[in-house]
């Protein structure tokens, strides 16, 4: 499968990524070098602001014998932090002003709302939604309402666009053209 | 115990003057803010954000397969930043772990599959298990085995720490040798 990415204007992706499938990125979106999109159960859509961190997987494939179903796009909000080792794998949808921390998994057919955080080392597995401003955390991946909603990652990203193109190669539209 | 070999393939390490032997395969942005004081060991896969602020290591260090090593940052009233990292001499970070530490000491064993949070700070003689979970901002103190989800406090370390520890990287930077049909 041939690989096609679109990315929207102020958005900044290291060259050294690997995405199989269509995936778009979004306005002022940062991709980080080392990250692995692939996009074989239809293409990625990721919002805009979001943060995707060093080896993170996002992963949007069939289940095995069901190669032959039809292709669903996987979308992904906007103001999202994907941390570094963070995996999401064939989730349904991820809402805006979430949080996955380094090293989380997620599972199959879940959906993720908003003002999310899930914390650091937590596999959830589970197919119940995880409800707006709901925060998993330790060992167990404990679910609580949060009180306060995580901060949207404004100054991180503004001082990683003036960063970036200083020390890495970073990856252009083959055919730059506007709103694609 | 003498430790086992471990072989390497002498083309996939590059060797500098001061002995540190660095995968090829390593990703290490921002090398002009990186310092390696000597024997460090870099294993393929680390990556080292130099880019984002300055990394120093000092000798004797190593750095499994995976392990990335970045400095942490910060969200203050007036903005925003990243911060150094500081790693002392003697220290081992075992496979596919997250280090965002603000300082890590001297003589200091971190496991594997470790997440050590932002900000942490981990004093000299200090010890974290396979798997542990630090939350940001935690310091360890000296001579203290940390472990779990969120790490806390299990167990004390012996107080001959620093030599066990400087006897074990010693030998095991001692004992990372290339393999033999490569010489």
């Amino acid at each position: 499968m041939s690989s096609k990415i679109k990315i929207a204007q102020g958005a900044m992706v290291c060259k050294e990524i690997k995405v199989k499938g269509q995936v778009s990125f979004g306005a002022s979106t940062i991709i980080h070098p080392g990250v692995t999109l692939i996009a074989e159960a239809g293409p990625i859509e990721i919002g805009e602001n979001n943060i995707i961190e060093e080896y993170v997987n996002i992963i949007h494939k069939f289940l095995p014998g069901e190669e032959q179903s039809e292709p669903v796009t996987l979308k992904i909000g906007s103001n999202n932090v994907f941390e570094v080792y963070s995996i999401i794998e064939g989730v349904k949808s991820i809402g805006d002003n979430n949080i996955f921390e380094s090293k989380s998994y997620v599972g199959r057919n879940l959906t993720i709302g908003n003002d999310c955080i899930i914390g650091a080392g937590c596999h959830l597995t589970s197919t119940s939604p995880i409800e707006d401003g709901t925060c998993v955390y330790g060992k167990n991946c404990t679910r609580q309402k949060a009180f306060c909603k995580p901060s949207v990652p404004g100054g991180h990203r503004e001082f990683l666009v003036k960063l970036l193109p200083s020390y890495h190669l970073l990856r252009k539209n083959k055919n730059p053209i506007e709103g694609t | 115990m003498e430790l086992q070999d471990t072989f390497y393939s002498k083309s996939e390490y590059v060797e500098t003057t001061t002995g540190n032997k660095v995968s090829r395969q390593a990703q290490i942005y921002g090398s002009q803010n990186i310092i390696l004081n000597g024997k460090v060991i870099l294993q393929s896969g680390v990556m080292i954000r130099g880019d984002l602020a300055s990394v120093k290591m000092g000798r004797y260090c190593f750095v499994g397969r995976g392990s990335v090593v970045r400095p942490p940052c910060k969200k203050f009233s007036g903005g925003f930043t990243y911060f150094a990292l500081q790693i002392g001499d003697h220290v081992h970070i075992g496979e596919q772990s997250v280090i965002q530490a603000a300082i890590i000491g001297s003589y200091v064993h971190i496991g594997k599959n470790v997440v050590i949070g932002k900000r942490c700070i981990l004093k000299d003689c200090c010890m974290i298990g396979d798997n542990t979970v630090l939350a940001p901002d935690t310091v360890v103190p000296s001579f203290t085995h940390y472990s779990g989800s969120p790490g806390i406090q299990i167990g004390q370390l012996p107080v001959c720490t620093q030599d066990l520890s400087t006897d074990y990287t010693k030998s095991f930077y001692d004992h990372f040798v290339p393999s033999i049909d490569n010489l």
